[in-house]
């Protein structure tokens, strides 16, 4: 199990501050944030490059805080490979053999290097420089020679960046098998949101230096914890609230919109609306938490429509998706009021802004 | 991009292909009236010397008609005349004829019956030996201790790091034969390391083999300094980043990662360190003109017998200067092949 807690490191222009964090072996936790929140700063934190100002960082109970790299049985793959270009390919894979101890010999250290190979099919690549590869076969060396060394902990910074889209989701899903084959705990940084969906562990958003939420990626993407985090999943009809006291409950209020707030809540909270979880009806209908809507615009998504809806009170336009059979049979047309039942769909962002 | 003038029948072969291309192209811009421009002051001032001139008179023609040939199958792209680049070209080119034409001259007026007998002459052995063998010893001297000081300016970030940077650059400002004196308070018989020096340990650094290299290396160390500080910010540090995650010390890592990918600039750099070792004169005269290296005896000559004396001797120099500049070329050429990092 990797702990981080407190970690801080001040740079003269960036700083990582208070990140904690709890990875469990055998975990695959993918780290995302925008470019320049700090990611490859924490990787290299973890990996011993730089040390913290604050903080501990223990990998299985053991402090490696001030540990260097070597000392630390960390594996990283950067983005762009990083091989040792005056090395063949299995040169670079048996790297790191000479300081494992007991060191192995020669012999087998290639039968090692072959079983790697194999297993990341480069097989016929062994005798051929770096420079020769394409950016995928580079990168499958790349992997093999972390792994080569049996890391506690893969380090994986945004590795599939810099390959074509059908390369990266085949290595993709060949890195998920490995991790699974291998019981690797992985950590792999990557600004492509689908990417982290795609690999489907726990989600850690940094952003500028700090560890803004954690969790499951699907929980994260239904239930941001703030504003930074909405946004960045990509979030769409985020209102800004007001807080009101309703006979002793305490609301967030936007427009004709609002969700109780709960206790802990500072700053300005702001209102989130899942498009896919308003349900609309005819204007004949009546609701708890329904909204008088206009609809405003129609726009065919390919599964189903969204539907802008003008609301008295809101500054933009609530989206909403729903289906084509729906709007057909009613005759939904531009102009034409619905009402909208809001009651499932109302996310409160309540730490502030982050 | 387009490539108007590729060399025909050649395989386009990526970068360097288009590398190689962009050379043509710009090669082409000066063309047939522009080359015959240039080498009309290379030609008069053959014309206007010896016989030997002739020679190499007609070497340039060779040259430039080989050019105009070589023009000759574009038609299309040479028509605008660049005014500018026509006279930027004519006058540089007086400047390449005013370093080319006393080396010329020192070389095909001198017998060659007489750069032999020099060759031969003991004195004249004995101080090259002395001078080869210093420049050898200040050039190790100064990889010894340049290239860790290379490796921590180009790797490491630290108050002070312009301080030292500029302390580096130092001794190519400082006029040589001051660097001379100043030497000489510190390792003279009375200096504040010199004199210590001689009392316990029997050493004299003033007037001896040893003086020669401390001057030597005073006045080239930068040149290996900053070239192998060049080499190792040109390998990307996350290289050894990931040396040191395979369990890799940083001295194995550098041993193994970025020594073998930035040998070629430390040569470059410890050759062009021995080339200004030998070189050097002023402060070697000052901090030990005994023994005399080839540029002090040569200075000696020259004060004692004169010009015509001379001449040979400075022409057997000048052989040797120029299959050590032949050497400096070679592994120039080498460091601007370092490996890419894949």
């Amino acid at each position: 199990m990797i702990q981080l807690e407190n970690v801080s490191r001040r740079w003269p222009d960036f700083s990582i501050r208070n990140v904690t964090l709890r990875v469990c072996e055998g975990d695959y936790l993918v780290i995302v944030g925008p470019t320049g929140a700090g990611k490859t700063l924490l990787l290299e934190l973890l990996l011993g490059i730089h040390q913290p100002d604050e903080g501990r960082i223990l990998i299985d109970g053991q402090d490696m805080t001030i540990l260097p790299p070597e000392k630390r049985g960390i594996g990283m793959v950067y983005q762009d490979y990083v091989l040792f270009p005056h090395l063949n390919v299995e040169r670079n894979l048996t790297f790191g053999l000479a300081y494992s101890r007991p060191r192995p010999s020669r012999s087998e250290a290639s039968r090692k290097a072959a079983e790697i190979a194999h297993l990341l099919g480069i097989t016929h690549l062994l005798h051929r420089y770096p420079a020769t590869l394409s950016g995928g076969e580079k990168q499958r060396v790349a992997i093999g020679r972390a792994i080569m060394t049996e890391p506690r902990v893969l380090l994986l910074d945004e590795p599939f960046s810099a390959l074509d889209r059908r390369t990266a989701r085949r290595l993709r899903s060949e890195l998920r098998s490995l991790h699974k084959s291998e019981g690797l705990t992985i950590l792999h940084v990557t600004h492509d949101l689908t990417e982290a969906r795609q690999i489907g562990g726990p989600i850690a958003l940094i952003h500028e230096g700090e560890l803004n939420a954690l969790g499951a990626a699907e929980e994260l993407i239904r239930r941001p914890p703030n504003l930074f985090a909405a946004n960045f999943f990509g979030a769409i009809n985020i209102y800004e609230a007001r807080v009101e006291d309703r006979s002793g409950e305490i609301y967030a209020v936007a427009g004709p919109i609002a969700a109780p707030l709960g206790s802990g809540a500072s700053g300005t909270p702001w209102l989130m609306v899942h498009p896919d979880e308003i349900v609309l009806f005819e204007p004949t209908a009546a609701g708890i938490g329904a909204v008088h809507c206009e609809v405003a615009g129609l726009s065919d998504e390919g599964n189903y429509v969204a539907v802008q809806l003008r609301v008295s009170g809101l500054p933009d336009p609530l989206i909403a998706y729903t289906g084509r059979q729906w709007l057909r049979t009613r005759g939904i047309e531009l102009g034409d009021a619905v009402i909208a039942d809001l009651s499932r769909a109302i996310h409160v962002l309540d730490e502030a802004n982050k | 991009m387009i490539v108007p003038n590729a060399q025909a029948g050649e395989p386009p072969a990526g970068v360097e292909y288009a590398h190689r291309a962009i050379i043509s192209h710009r090669f082409h811009r000066l063309s047939i009236f522009t080359w015959t421009l240039i080498a009309a002051p290379f030609l008069a001032g053959f014309l206007l010397l010896r016989l030997y001139a002739v020679a190499v008179g007609i070497v340039a023609i060779a040259a430039v008609a080989g050019t105009l040939a070589h023009d000759f199958r574009r038609t299309a792209a040479r028509r605008g005349k660049d005014a500018a680049l026509v006279v930027f070209a004519i006058v540089g080119s007086l400047l390449i004829f005013f370093i080319i034409l006393p080396i010329l001259d020192l070389l095909f007026t001198t017998p060659m019956s007489g750069v032999l007998k020099m060759a031969r002459d003991p004195s004249v052995q004995q101080a090259l030996y002395i001078t080869l063998g210093s420049a050898l010893v200040a050039t190790a001297m100064s990889l010894l201790f340049g290239v860790p000081l290379g490796y921590v300016l180009a790797r490491e970030q630290f108050t002070g790091k312009a301080i030292a940077e500029g302390i580096v650059d130092l001794p190519v400002v400082i006029p040589h034969t001051i660097a001379g004196i100043a030497l000489l308070f510190i390792f003279g018989r009375a200096g504040v390391l010199g004199a210590p020096l001689k009392e316990h340990l029997n050493v004299q650094i003033g007037d001896s083999f040893g003086g020669i290299v401390a001057a030597m290396l005073f006045v080239s160390l930068p040149f290996l300094v900053n070239l192998s500080r060049d080499g190792f910010l040109g390998i990307d540090p996350r290289m050894e980043n990931v040396a040191r995650s395979l369990g890799a010390t940083r001295l194995e890592a550098f041993v193994r990662v970025t020594l073998p990918l930035a040998w070629r600039s430390l040569l470059s750099g410890a050759v062009m360190t021995w080339a200004r070792a030998i070189s050097e004169f002023g402060s070697i005269a000052v901090i030990a003109y005994y023994p005399k290296t080839i540029n002090t005896l040569l200075f000696e000559w020259y004060n004692f017998f004169g010009y015509t004396y001379t001449k040979p001797l400075a022409a057997l120099l000048l052989i040797v200067a120029l299959g050590i500049f032949v050497l400096l070329r070679a592994t120039a050429k080498l460091r601007r092949t370092q490996h890419d990092p894949a």
